[in-house]
């Protein structure tokens, strides 16, 4: 009696409110539960998880929204078991190679209908990474760029300008090394960070689709469009462009370098800013350009590494797991949930707004109308697990030893042959 | 075999050793200073490559504080005591009956069970990984203190039942025999007679027990996880966000994680060497 009461009463407001506020497409329709799991654990994307799933709940007065987050890493091994045993109705993954195994084990469902409605073409940079086996699986809600940042005062003493082309880039390395400043920080002990120096070099050297393609095991590592890239990248390391040891520091360990000015610049992801204004570099002191073109004759391809959420294959409320994915890819919910004080990351609909914050804005536009190449998810997310990991073994081994090239691309070879059929 | 006496030594030796002692000392604690160091600078200390100087500014308060008020560290430390306590008082509790069970009465196979109790301590404990990990989940108690405090209790019990049986074998058998022409109940015997003389032992094995369960890091990683069973030692790493590890706030809880077992060591500091020789000679 007393639930009846409650039901009518929620059915009351939700007619209310659907008269007042104008919502006419069935958005109070839904009912039910809607079972979230999330990996949003760190503080400030927690709280915005817990956000999105109480709005959402407020506006469907007949839908219970239950969330539940779980650890970041640990969730990396669960998802697996969440999803086939009581699988809940949106979970959160990642773009790209990382969705391979759940599409194949047919645990993702295929949301291609969805990608077809108008309001996702605003979506379209992530599209393909979205994409396997013709259809799409998941939505973006927030992604962040990778690019040079790199100490303009430096730059500015040396009289150097933004590098368009690699042979500026090598133009400008050189006059920082005649002065006793590395070119780049890096540090590789836990190898990703080399990783992205391979994904914008290979990317550059022999374009998107190439880089795919070796990414899916359809190119041999021995290919001598490969060996194009790493000749490429020989010069910068010749040079002495890195700095010394970088093999001993994680990425956090080689920010002083750049902090004290030993090094000019910084291949890295957007995150890196909070770390190097906490550093005490201002704004004046630092800036940002777009990797410089190798091969004139291959567009633009950039590394944004794409947070995603997925609906279960064995989902029991599809028709709200749907429309929570059109809720969190709207405009606004993007605008709001990537905005400096929640996420602080890009929103991936191109019709969002974004903080004013001039890493965030260049980022933006590039990835928005400077990719024309596509969207890379990074060496660790485009390459299958075991792939990357050898592979960036590989990577930092060249990084040191660039005389080794051969017995590397050899072993990564063996490597992609064993995996990959 | 035992070193000469340090006053017998000349003077030259002397002199060198007290200036080498405190050398030793210090790059063995070179770490631990290490740590209470970087748990006082300021963040950006770490980004300008100020590790081992003076601390940009004297964060002390700040850190510790974030550590107690906007972390989930309390929840962390609250869950290893649950976790430690009924640990202590299980395992200690089943190894007082099953030592006295093995030490007091003759059967034939007292020893066979008691071999088994040692064996087990011989078993590595990393490979009942997978399999205690299945059960935990088949059992519906993965992710919970009851989950990690049932194992520990059962694998701690192996080691305690060794140390308690040969404690109380130790003890002078007459006075168990005293009670028993005086008509007491056997297990009025293990209550009032045994148990009492079993104080040092049991105070021993507790302080042992306690900083063994609360130091455990490896199956809290395994049975665990999230705030809501984690121990503290797990629970660390809740200062790693998605990109950057908080070297400052990580030291700060390290050294809020390891006080308690320290603290138990200095107020406790006898009970604990009894422990560590306690059943080595019988």
């Amino acid at each position: 009696m007393h639930s009846t009461l409650k039901t009518s009463f929620a059915a009351l407001v939700a007619a209310g409110v659907t008269a007042t506020a104008g919502f006419a497409d069935g958005h109070a329709s839904l009912s039910g539960e809607l079972n979230i799991i999330s990996d949003m654990s760190n503080p400030a994307p927690r709280a915005v998880m817990e956000g999105l799933a109480a709005d959402f709940d407020a506006m469907h007065p007949d839908l219970t929204v239950n969330l539940t987050i779980v650890d970041r890493e640990a969730w990396k091994t669960q998802i697996r078991n969440a999803l086939s045993a009581n699988p809940p109705d949106v979970v959160n993954w990642y773009a790209a190679n990382r969705m391979r195994p759940y599409v194949d084990a047919g645990l993702f469902m295929d949301i291609s209908d969805v990608w077809e409605e108008e309001a996702f073409d605003a979506l379209a940079s992530t599209k393909g990474a979205m994409t396997l086996d013709g259809a799409q699986w998941g939505v973006p809600y927030t992604y962040y760029q990778w690019g040079v940042y790199y100490r303009k005062d430096i730059f500015d003493q040396f009289g150097l300008e933004e590098p368009t082309n690699w042979e500026e880039e090598l133009a400008n390395c050189q006059t920082l090394l005649d002065n006793g400043i590395k070119c780049y920080t890096i540090g590789t002990k836990f190898l990703w960070t080399a990783g992205g120096w391979f994904d914008y070099i290979n990317s550059r050297t022999n374009g998107y689709d190439f880089h795919m393609e070796l990414a899916r095991g359809e190119v041999p590592w021995t290919d001598d469009r490969v060996r194009q890239t790493f000749a490429n990248w020989r010069q910068l390391i010749d040079m002495g462009a890195f700095i010394d040891d970088h093999q001993t520091y994680s990425w956090q360990e080689a920010l002083p370098f750049m902090v004290n000015g030993e090094a000019a610049a910084y291949l890295m992801g957007n995150f890196a800013v909070a770390a190097m204004r906490d550093g005490g570099l201002g704004d004046d002191q630092l800036d940002f350009y777009q990797f410089p073109v190798i091969n004139p004759d291959v567009d633009y391809a950039e590394d944004a590494p794409t947070d995603t959420f997925h609906i279960a294959s064995g989902a029991t409320n599809v028709d709200a797991a749907k429309e929570f994915l059109r809720y969190v890819t709207s405009a606004e919910v993007q605008t709001a949930i990537n905005a400096g004080d929640a996420l602080g990351q890009l929103p991936v609909n191109a019709n969002s707004s974004i903080d004013d914050d001039k890493f965030l804005e260049q980022g933006f536009d590039m990835l928005s109308n400077n990719a024309g190449g596509g969207i890379m998810q990074f060496f660790d997310r485009d390459f299958d697990a075991e792939m990357a990991s050898v592979g960036m073994e590989g990577l930092q081994e060249f990084m040191v030893f660039p005389d080794n090239l051969d017995d590397i691309l050899e072993r990564l070879e063996e490597t992609r042959q064993r995996i990959y059929n | 075999m035992f070193p000469t006496p340090l006053e017998k030594t000349s003077r030259s030796w002397q002199i060198s050793y007290q200036v080498l002692l405190p050398i030793a000392l210090i790059i063995w604690l070179l770490p631990l200073i290490a740590v209470a160091n970087f748990s006082i600078k300021p963040e950006s200390d770490f980004v300008n490559g100020n590790y081992w100087g003076l601390p940009g500014s004297f964060e002390a308060l700040n850190n510790y504080g974030k550590v107690f008020f906007e972390s989930n560290m309390p929840r962390y430390l609250w869950n290893s005591l649950w976790i430690t306590i009924p640990t202590v008082i299980g395992a200690v509790a089943l190894s007082c009956m099953a030592g006295f069970a093995l030490g007091i009465y003759k059967f034939k196979s007292n020893l066979p069970i008691f071999f088994m109790f040692i064996a087990g301590n011989f078993v590595p404990f990393q490979i009942l990984m997978v399999p205690v990990r299945d059960m935990t989940v088949s059992l519906n108690l993965y992710d919970t203190n009851l989950g990690l405090v049932l194992f520990h209790i059962a694998f701690q019990t192996g080691f305690c039942t060794l140390f308690m049986r040969n404690f109380i074998r130790a003890l002078p058998f007459p006075l168990i025999e005293a009670a028993r022409v005086e008509g007491i109940s056997e297990w009025r015997i293990f209550l009032y007679v045994v148990l009492p003389l079993m104080k040092p032992a049991l105070a021993a094995l507790s302080v042992l027990i306690f900083t063994f369960i609360w130091n455990d890091y490896f199956w809290a990683v395994v049975l665990t996880q999230g705030p809501d069973a984690q121990p503290v030692t797990a629970g660390i790493t809740e200062f790693n966000s998605q990109f950057r590890a908080a070297y400052h706030l990580m030291s700060a809880g390290s050294i809020v994680a390891a006080l308690p077992p320290v603290l138990m060591f200095f107020l406790m500091q006898k009970h604990f060497i009894a422990g560590l020789t306690l059943g080595a000679v019988k």
